[in-house]
């Protein structure tokens, strides 16, 4: 049993008890428990080759929504994709997703440093009320939304049963988003690929965040356990994330 | 002893090192892996597989491409499992459907003796009058009717749905499938190959195309290699294409799984399936189709009988007689309907081999064996015209009678989005007439027969859909060729004793469907239905033609411009399994689900979420309700509200658009306040309510109903489309767990906590609302009084919902906290005669009938609804009004729509009653009469039982009129 225990912290991940159930380890991120590996982390990471599941929903994000949002966010740093529905990696490892013109989704780095979630947070809300200029509003997104991160050469065949957008890697590009149901719920995909190969090389390990209603968080879990099992996919550890992200 | 089985090679698809056992009918038998039921059955000599639906008469493989219902048969719990489609697998166990005691001796078979009493219609002539006689029939009938056997108790099997995508699909791995296939991936594209058998080749992997018997070999291996060549080609072998649907959505079958393709352009060749000959007995078993013999052969290494006689009309059949020839089945004659046989390679082959052929003759009637569970001889005949014969018999002995006089394409799948087949005399039989927009059709089922034009037409089809899919397609395609045909014009012999089938799954003649027309239902799709022709599991797939020929000669309309009946999906039968898929079923949990379970909470829906209806064991219901709601009155209580509906409503014009959302007024909103808000449609009907709380000039956190927050949602969007207003919405139910903490000791619990707001009655009045900490957790509060007691609800992240709820129970504690479920929270608030929308208002309910013109701001110019509810002052009393009410001590509680009855008409009905331990009795919200709707007046609730009760309008509140306790 693992040291660290969700329970241990106020803020706790949706799926804390799937967590547990499945073995989780956990480590301590942003006051709270992360799953950091199930007691396998070697074989997490091939595992995550193939087809993994990981809940980074206690790592930082946040959104921004409405007129002057693009603006401000640019203001601040962000680099902001010029089109809906396609996101940036930031220097500081953040992923800056554009969901429409004015909406935003920010989220953290694997290294689950929230200082630059919290900078934006705290940037926004130390501007006076009413603004100089419109900045948009920022929206709960790490509690409106639970976080998976679905990894793996498989993980488009999963999507396939459950999700009608074509997700597979050369119709899906990397840092591509698909705002859609995933097994009957609305879902934020994006691509984000843990290892960046070249198109139709190998070793490409693509990774696909998906951001849905927390609410639904146990439910779409089993979901996705159950449309896993056909490819052997198994929850995987943040720690298999990182060691494939660093290469 | 597989006594009917053929030396390798024959039997392409079936592996000789892998013996499988399996029972048919309790019998034991033993075949080869790669077997079908029915082609195991048959290598034992077995041909009987099923009894008819109507006179119960044998059957045995007729297709053998479970294109027929002779081989349905029931599997386990599985009812109508084709045996020619399902593959033997160590001890499987089968039997037979439809049968009145066994397979072989079917107590049932007598009714085929009283044909003569059941003609087509008999059914709807028989059991209508006297009235009431069908009451009787019908168990008669039930008992009888039907094929499997559905158990209602059969567990859940797993099944579940995958979406596909390709720039090319392609429906049929024959020669043209195939040819589509290797076209199309020459361009570059996504192609998705989609076959129902184990082997790519179709008719190349069974049928003869040379009088050497060479040429299919050799074509399949050739178009093989081609195929494998390309990484960009899906293959979905063992799959059926059961339905096609706009945009070429596919719907297919493969397995366990339902998959959905979607195919920028689709190619469908699907061949053809051929059809049978028309004669007396022609639907015993040992009397099959040529194509079906020829599969026996190939696929499975069966000798389909000892001594033959080959029907045919075309030169295919005499690659059937050659064909079995080679099987070692001694050849009793080959009949050819044609004046002449046709010179050439083939009729030469079979001369050469000695077999004689009877050229203008036909079969006249099957003769059959014991029990007609087989055939013993063939009675054939000059033919003299079309359907008659010289009146010349002549008995051939043979125990199988394969017939070759045409085919039908199945282009059923073209059919389902928009494609149509009508009739050609000149081809005599059906053609594909219409493609659906992205569709083509190659091969035979689009009229081409010749092997080679097959496989050209299949280029072409492949290549132009490539094209049409915007690839990049090199040259030219092959140009499309003529359509030809293997159809004899008139292969129908009524026999004037009948049981000359045209139909074999609804055991329909050719009488039947002449009676029919007869009768005065002179269209096919009247004879259709009439006779039930085409309605079985086959779905007309070898019985249209002839229908279609026959109708058309008895209504004197002829052939020309006749087209099939309408084509439905699925073109084969879909499992409710497959339809169902694995079932997703959403469902919400608030953050402390798993608290209330372990609190032993009874959970009840409220829409997608999970609310806990009351605490305790089922039995108990009532008690704890009761204890639950006594808590909340003298202690404190602690309910989750997470579901109820959460807006940011934010920016320079967030109080004007709650303004023209709601009806109450907001720009003059104190920050720091809630406001109750109240919605009504543009007719004037309550939709919604909720509070408003103003958190700065700019911000409002609005609240929603549980079931109307998302409609809410919507509405403020799609109504700031219009209006334009400085302003954003975003719809956070999901981001906050709420939950309200009631009771006369509610502040002291909060208080006893580290609290950064000032909680104190002047500090924090009732309608405040504030923003702060509860043990560091970020927390909005509101004070409200939807249960009328001192409370304040908590609203916090999601994510910190579970360790907040812990926190206030543990606090809780010392002041006799105790979690309360919806059902209390219902009994309190119908104390404080606050109303549930939708519960205590319905889709028409206006302000005025709910009595809550107080919550209508008079002076502003606009909200939703306002002109409406105004319209119905000025012109339109109110028909009904929403009152509370008592009960006399001791009377029942009334159900929720129990009615309002005034003189003997219904005026209103109950909305809520509960036996409330607070106000000592009963009390309840009702629409009453407008007349009635003053305290004290008296009227009259009809119960369930149809007893009388009468209530007696009361003031609301029942409980703290005053509503001092709320505001303490």
């Amino acid at each position: 049993m693992s040291a660290l225990q969700p329970a241990d912290y106020p803020r706790r991940s949706f799926v804390a008890r799937q967590l547990v159930a499945a073995g989780a380890q956990f480590g301590e991120t942003d006051g709270a428990a992360v799953a950091l590996d199930y007691g396998d982390a070697a074989g997490e990471t091939e595992t995550a080759r193939r087809m993994g599941l990981a809940d980074l929903s206690p790592l930082p994000r946040i959104g921004f929504k409405g007129a002057g949002t693009a603006e401000w966010l640019a203001g601040q740093g962000i680099v902001v994709p010029e089109d809906s529905n396609r996101a940036s990696r930031q220097a500081n490892g953040l992923l800056a997703a554009r969901l429409a013109p004015a909406e935003l989704l920010i989220l953290g780095g694997l290294d689950s440093d929230a200082e630059p979630i919290r900078a934006l947070g705290q940037a926004w809300a130390s501007e006076p009320v009413p603004p100089v200029t419109p900045r948009g509003f920022p929206l709960p997104r790490a509690d409106s939304h639970a976080w998976f991160l679905l990894s793996g050469r498989e993980a488009p065949a999963m999507f396939a049963k459950l999700c009608g957008v074509d997700l597979r890697a050369h119709k899906f590009a990397d840092l591509e988003i698909a705002q859609t149901q995933i097994a009957r719920i609305s879902g934020i995909v994006i691509r984000d690929d843990l290892v960046a190969a070249p198109r139709g090389a190998a070793g490409s390990v693509p990774g696909y965040h998906l951001l849905f209603d927390s609410a639904s968080a146990t439910y779409l879990w089993d979901c996705l356990i159950d449309a896993m099992a056909e490819f052997e996919g198994r929850p995987v550890g943040l720690s298999a994330l990182r060691s494939l992200a660093r290469g | 002893m597989q006594s009917h089985r053929l030396p390798a090679p024959a039997g392409l698809l079936i592996d000789r090192g892998t013996p499988v056992s399996f029972s048919f009918e309790g019998r034991r038998y033993d075949g080869f892996a790669g077997d079908s039921l029915a082609s195991a059955l048959a290598a034992n000599g077995e041909l009987l597989l099923s009894r008819s639906f109507k006179y119960h008469r044998p059957r045995g493989p007729l297709t053998m491409a479970g294109l027929d219902a002779n081989s349905y048969v029931q599997v386990g719990d599985a009812p109508n499992v084709q045996a020619d489609r399902l593959p033997i697998t160590e001890g499987l166990s089968a039997k037979a459907l439809n049968v009145n005691g066994s397979l072989v001796n079917d107590r049932d078979r007598w009714i085929e003796h009283i044909s003569a009493l059941l003609p087509v219609g008999f059914y709807y002539k028989a059991f209508f009058r006297p009235r009431g006689i069908w009451n009787v029939w019908e168990k008669f009938i039930r008992a009888k009717a039907g094929l499997g056997v559905i158990d209602l108790k059969t567990p859940h099997d797993y099944h579940d749905k995958a979406y596909m995508f390709a720039d090319v699909a392609v429906v049929g791995g024959g020669p043209a499938g195939l040819g589509a296939a290797i076209e199309a991936a020459k361009a570059g594209g996504e192609v998705v190959l989609i076959d129902e058998n184990p082997r790519l080749g179709g008719s190349l992997t069974y049928a003869r195309f040379d009088a050497a018997g060479k040429r299919a070999g050799a074509l399949t291996a050739g178009l093989r290699e081609e195929l494998a060549a390309f990484d960009n080609v899906t293959v979905l072998d063992e799959a059926t294409c059961t339905g096609w649907f706009a945009d070429n959505w596919l719907a297919i079958v493969r397995g366990n799984r339902f998959i959905k393709l979607r195919a920028k352009q689709a190619v469908l060749a699907s061949g053809v399936v051929e059809q049978p000959m028309v004669f007396r007995n022609n639907d015993l078993p040992g009397v099959m189709l040529g194509t079906a013999a020829q599969r026996m052969i190939r696929h499975y290494g069966i000798k389909p009988g000892k001594r033959a006689l080959v029907a045919t009309g075309n030169d295919a059949g005499y690659g059937v007689a050659l064909d079995l020839l080679e099987a070692g089945v001694e050849l009793a004659a080959l009949v050819d309907l044609r004046s002449e046989a046709p010179a050439g390679p083939w009729a030469e082959a079979l001369r050469e081999k000695g077999v004689g052929i009877v050229a203008g003759h036909t079969v006249w009637e099957a003769v059959p064996g014991p029990g007609k569970r087989s055939i013993v001889g063939a009675v054939i005949d000059a033919a003299s015209g079309d359907g008659k014969v010289a009146g010349k018999p002549d008995r051939i002995d043979c125990d199988l009678i394969v017939t070759s006089v045409g085919t039908s394409p199945l282009g059923q799948l073209l059919c389902h989005s928009g494609g149509r087949m009508v009739y050609d005399e000149a081809l005599h039989g059906f053609v594909v007439d219409t493609l659906p927009k992205g569709a083509f059709a190659a091969g035979s089922v689009n009229g081409r027969h010749d092997v080679d034009a097959v496989l050209a037409d299949g280029r072409r089809a492949g290549w132009e859909a490539a094209k049409a899919a915007g690839l990049a397609t090199d040259g030219e395609p092959p140009p499309l060729g003529p359509r030809d045909s293997l159809n004899h014009p008139w292969p129908i012999f009524p026999h004037p004793k009948g049981k000359d089938f045209v139909d074999f799954d609804e055991d329909q003649t050719v009488r039947d469907l002449e009676n029919a027309v007869a009768d005065g239902f002179e269209d096919i799709e009247l004879v259709k239905r009439y006779t039930t022709t085409g309605m079985g599991p086959s779905q007309g797939r070898h019985s249209a033609l002839n229908a279609v020929r026959i109708t058309a000669k008895a209504n004197g309309r002829g052939l020309p411009g006749a087209v099939v009946t309408t084509q439905r999906p699925p073109f084969k039968p879909e499992s409710f399994a497959h339809l169902a898929g694995r079932g997703f079923e959403p469902v919400r949990h608030t953050a402390m689900h798993h608290r209330h379970l372990d609190l032993g909470a009874q959970m009840m829906p409220a829409g997608l979420w999970m609310r806990p209806a009351y605490y305790g064991p089922e039995a108990q219901r009532e008690q704890a309700i009761r204890e639950e709601a006594t808590a909340v009155r003298q202690n404190v209580g602690l309910i989750d509200v997470s579901t109820l509906g959460g807006l940011e409503v934010r920016g320079p014009d967030a109080a004007e658009m709650l303004n023209r959302m709601y009806t109450f007024a907001y720009v003059k909103q104190p920050v720091g306040r809630s406001r109750y808000v109240l919605m009504t449609d543009p007719t004037g009907a309550v939709v919604d309510d909720g509070v408003a709380c103003r958190f700065n000039e700019q911000h409002f956190y609005v609240t929603a109903t549980t079931g109307g927050v998302d409609a809410v949602y919507r509405s403020m969007l799609r109504w700031n489309a219009e209006w334009r207003l400085d302003v954003d919405v975003a719809n956070v139910t999901g981001a906050y767990a709420g939950m309200n903490i009631a009771g006369p000791k509610s502040r002291q619990v909060l208080q006893s906590l580290d609290c950064d707001v000032d909680l104190s009655a002047e500090g924090f009045p009732y309608m405040g609302v504030r923003e702060g900490h509860l043990n560091g957790i970020p927390v909005r509060l509101l004070r409200v009084g939807f249960v009328g007691e001192l409370g304040y609800e908590v609203h916090c992240p999601a994510s910190y919902g579970e360790a907040l709820w812990d926190l206030l129970l543990q606090a809780g504690e010392p002041f006799g906290i105790r979690p309360f479920g919806v059902e209390a929270q219902r009994m309190l608030r119908l104390e404080k005669g606050h109303i549930i929308v939708g519960q205590d208002t319905d889709g028409l309910t206006t302000p005025h009938e709910a009595d809550m013109v107080w919550a209508i701001a008079k002076k502003k110019p606009f909200f939703i609804g306002k002109r409406s509810i105004e319209a119905q002052m000025r012109n339109r009393p109110i028909e009904r009004k929403l009152v509370g009410f008592t009960l006399p001590q001791g009377s029942p509680v009334p159900f929720e729509c129990n009615l309002v009855i005034r003189g003997h008409d219904i005026v209103g009905r109950v909305t809520s009653a509960v036996d409330s331990p607070a106000c000592g009795g009963i009390v309840g919200l009702a629409y009453v009469h407008p007349d009635d709707a003053e305290p004290g007046t008296a009227f009259h609730i009809k119960l369930d039982d149809g007893k009388f009760v009468t209530g007696t309008v009361t003031a609301i509140p029942f409980y703290d009129p005053d509503n001092k306790r709320q505001e303490m």
